[in-house]
């Protein structure tokens, strides 16, 4: 007689996690490929002596500020996954809190300096790539933001614990993943120009 | 307690997976259905390339062109792998039900909405641009929209379905010790998720460029289907067919009664993933030296290798035993072979439309590679229906009928592909319309009688697919109750009671 396999447990533990990784590496790709074109366009570029970014018009200060920003939010989103961890509730609240800040102050500083400028979107590829790539990520940032609402509120009702913190270690995984994409940003774009 | 909800609702708000596998399948079907009716109008308006039989400009002729090859891909072939691996994926790994089973719905109807748009973009003459850049801009967008929404859709379903296999397996199976087509699925949706975000990338690009004000470069509709196209040629292709590997080796092994090793297939199916991996090949990383186009000639030939591996994989063990052949399973069995007797040919073709002195690289042996692979695709999903019919519909399966409409859709992409193929040493282009509707070509009579011949081929098919959607739909509404395990076969996925339903 044919031995019937036991079913899976309904909520795996490892599950959250797993499918972020997955989702985590399709958002590398999707920057990977605009990185992609950029370097190779950007070479092309200057092979033929042309200018790529008129001068000045990138500076480092926000491409730098942005970067000092979210190095603080991994320490503060790694904050509260030690927090839930160890079902320090206070701790989790505010890091969360912090964290959720740390990106609306990014998105604010990149809005910011989108209006400050003075670089139209159909100024050339150069500028196209960097609203494209700096937009998308700001998106991202945007995603993470939600989730950390989302995480908050769950987190007021009582329902990440030390038992139950799938939920915040995906969201730290994704907060990771988007804080090491502006990482290329920041130098290839705002240092490297 | 008695279920209030209205059969919109229950439609709408289903998470179980063999609901949400149905879904896939019948509306992949129709989306295989308009990119069959394209393919056909393009063969036919090739027929005579001196005037303009069905078109009135190159221009409409390239929409359709392009619809084809985008149906055929976003609409059809992946549609209907996500469908087989939402049903048949949980079963064989043994888990209790799909892991994220709201997202695997939310994702088929962001799929279905996007599919929907991508075709009203398509036939609101905006698709994906034009040479001539005679196209509606706004209906280009709209087409764009549609791609990122069906690519969005795809992505949500298949890391559901990764996830089932990675995290949600039974205790006590290992990777290696799941059946081939899981590990197939787990190789295929690992990499559509490492190039459907690349396809995002160059669709965002294309439609910021053109929705901001004049466009710099990648939104001018005259180059938005190159930015696009390696996603619907070789060696992206093979990608999207992946799965197909695991079901000819699945049925394969139970017709024969003789396992293939599964860490040999594994590797075969592994490698062949790897070398599929085409978001390299795009326009932007192209630098044009002798050098580069030799060495990704060489890179794309390399695909041959993990085929060869294949073959030695599925043929081997079958030599021994021919006499154990279970007459039973010819169905899904003659379909499985043909299936991968069509990738082959897809990839001895890819292989060699790449050597540089053969000038093939954008003939029409281009179109004949995309349409044996991706039709290899399909037709593996009619063996699938075939062998897991019961399990995906839940009722008994006339094999007979799926065997004509195979055999007829086998036949279809046969001939076009062998006419095609043929007419590219001629010198056709792959895409016939951008000078040569025009102007007309030289109009040989082997160019013109190769381009009847690739018409019937295309009229087979589109003649196969109909006949495939009848089937399905009689199948669907047919009162014979499943049999239980019709081939009585020893896998889990016929051994498994599902209970999906989320409470």
């Amino acid at each position: 007689m044919a031995t019937i396999l036991p079913p899976a447990p309904l909520n795996r533990p490892r599950t959250l996690m797993v499918g972020t990784a997955f989702i985590t590496s399709a958002a590398l790709m999707f920057f990977g490929c605009l990185f992609s074109i950029y370097f190779s366009i950007r070479s092309d570029t200057l092979a033929w002596g042309m200018e790529w970014f008129p001068e000045n018009a990138i500076e480092l200060v926000p491409g730098g500020m942005n970067m000092a920003t979210l190095s603080i939010s991994v320490a503060t989103m790694g904050w509260a996954v030690y927090a839930v961890k160890n079902d320090d509730r206070i701790h989790a609240y505010l890091a969360l809190i912090l964290t959720a800040l740390m990106g609306i102050a990014m998105i604010n500083q990149t809005v910011f300096y989108y209006m400050d400028i003075g670089l139209p979107i159909d100024h050339s590829e150069a500028a196209l790539l960097l609203y494209v790539i700096t937009g998308a990520h700001l998106v991202m940032v945007g995603i993470g933001v939600i989730w950390l609402g989302l995480l908050l509120l769950r987190a007021f009702g009582g329902q990440d614990t030390s038992r139950h913190r799938d939920l915040v270690s995906a969201a730290s995984i994704y907060w990771y993943s988007t804080v090491f994409i502006y990482i290329f940003i920041w130098l290839f774009i705002y240092i490297g120009k | 307690m008695k279920n209030e909800s209205t059969v919109v609702e229950r439609i709408v708000t289903t998470t179980e997976s063999a609901t949400l596998s149905r879904y896939w399948m019948v509306s992949a079907l129709i989306g295989l259905l308009f990119s069959s009716v394209a393919g056909l109008l393009v063969s036919l308006e090739r027929i005579d390339l001196s005037t303009a039989s069905i078109f009135s400009t190159a221009d409409d002729v390239f929409q359709f062109w392009t619809a084809h090859r985008v149906a055929l891909v976003l609409i059809a072939v992946l549609p209907l792998m996500i469908g087989l691996a939402t049903a048949i994926v949980p079963r064989q790994v043994g888990a209790s039900r799909l892991v994220f089973p709201r997202m695997s719905a939310f994702s088929f109807w962001v799929w279905l909405f996007g599919a929907l748009i991508i075709i009203i973009g398509f036939l609101a003459n905006g698709g994906v641009g034009t040479p001539e850049a005679t196209s509606e801009t706004q209906s280009v967008a709209l087409t764009l929209v549609g791609v990122l929404l069906a690519i969005i859709g795809i992505c949500g379903a298949s890391t559901s379905v990764l996830t089932t296999i990675v995290a949600g397996r039974a205790p006590g199976i290992s990777l290696i010790n799941i059946p081939a087509f899981s590990w197939s699925v787990l190789v295929a949706g690992t990499m559509w998720l490492a190039t459907l975000p690349v396809l995002v990338a160059n669709t965002v690009l294309v439609y910021v460029d053109m929705r901001g004000r004049a466009p710099v470069n990648f939104g001018s509709e005259a180059v938005v289907w190159e930015q696009l196209s390696w996603a619907f040629t070789h060696p992206q292709v093979y990608l999207w067919v992946l799965p197909l590997l695991g079901i000819v080796a699945e049925i394969i092994s139970a017709a024969f009664k003789n396992k293939i090793s599964n860490p040999f297939l594994f590797t075969a199916i592994g490698l062949t993933g790897a070398a599929g991996f085409g978001a390299y090949a795009q326009t932007y990383f192209d630098i044009g030296t002798p050098v580069f186009e030799e060495a990704f000639s060489i890179i794309q030939a390399f695909i041959a290798i993990p085929a060869v591996l294949l073959v030695v994989a599925f043929i081997s063990p079958k030599i021994k035993d021919l006499k154990g052949f279970d007459k039973q399973t010819t169905t899904p069995a003659v379909l499985a072979t043909l299936s991968i007797v069509l990738l082959l040919h897809g990839v001895v073709v890819g292989a060699v439309h790449v050597i540089g002195p053969l000038e093939l690289a954008t003939r029409s042996t281009v179109s004949a590679q995309i349409v044996l692979t991706l039709g290899a695709g399909v037709l593996a999903c009619m063996a699938a229906f075939s062998w897991w019919g019961e399990l995906l519909i839940g009722k008994s399966i006339s094999q007979r009928k799926i065997l004509i409409s195979g055999l007829t859709f086998h036949f279809g992409v046969g001939i076009f592909a062998v006419a095609d193929f043929l007419v590219g040493f001629t010198g056709q282009n792959d895409f016939t319309g951008v000078s040569e509707f025009a102007a007309g070509t030289d109009g040989s009579s082997w160019v013109e009688t190769l381009n009847v011949i690739s018409f019937i081929g295309s009229l087979l098919i589109l003649l196969g697919v109909i006949a495939a959607i009848a089937t399905t739909v009689q199948h669907v509404l047919s009162k014979t109750p499943a049999t239980g395990n019709p081939w009585g076969v020893d896998a889990p996925e016929w051994k498994l009671t599902e209970k999906e339903e989320v409470a």
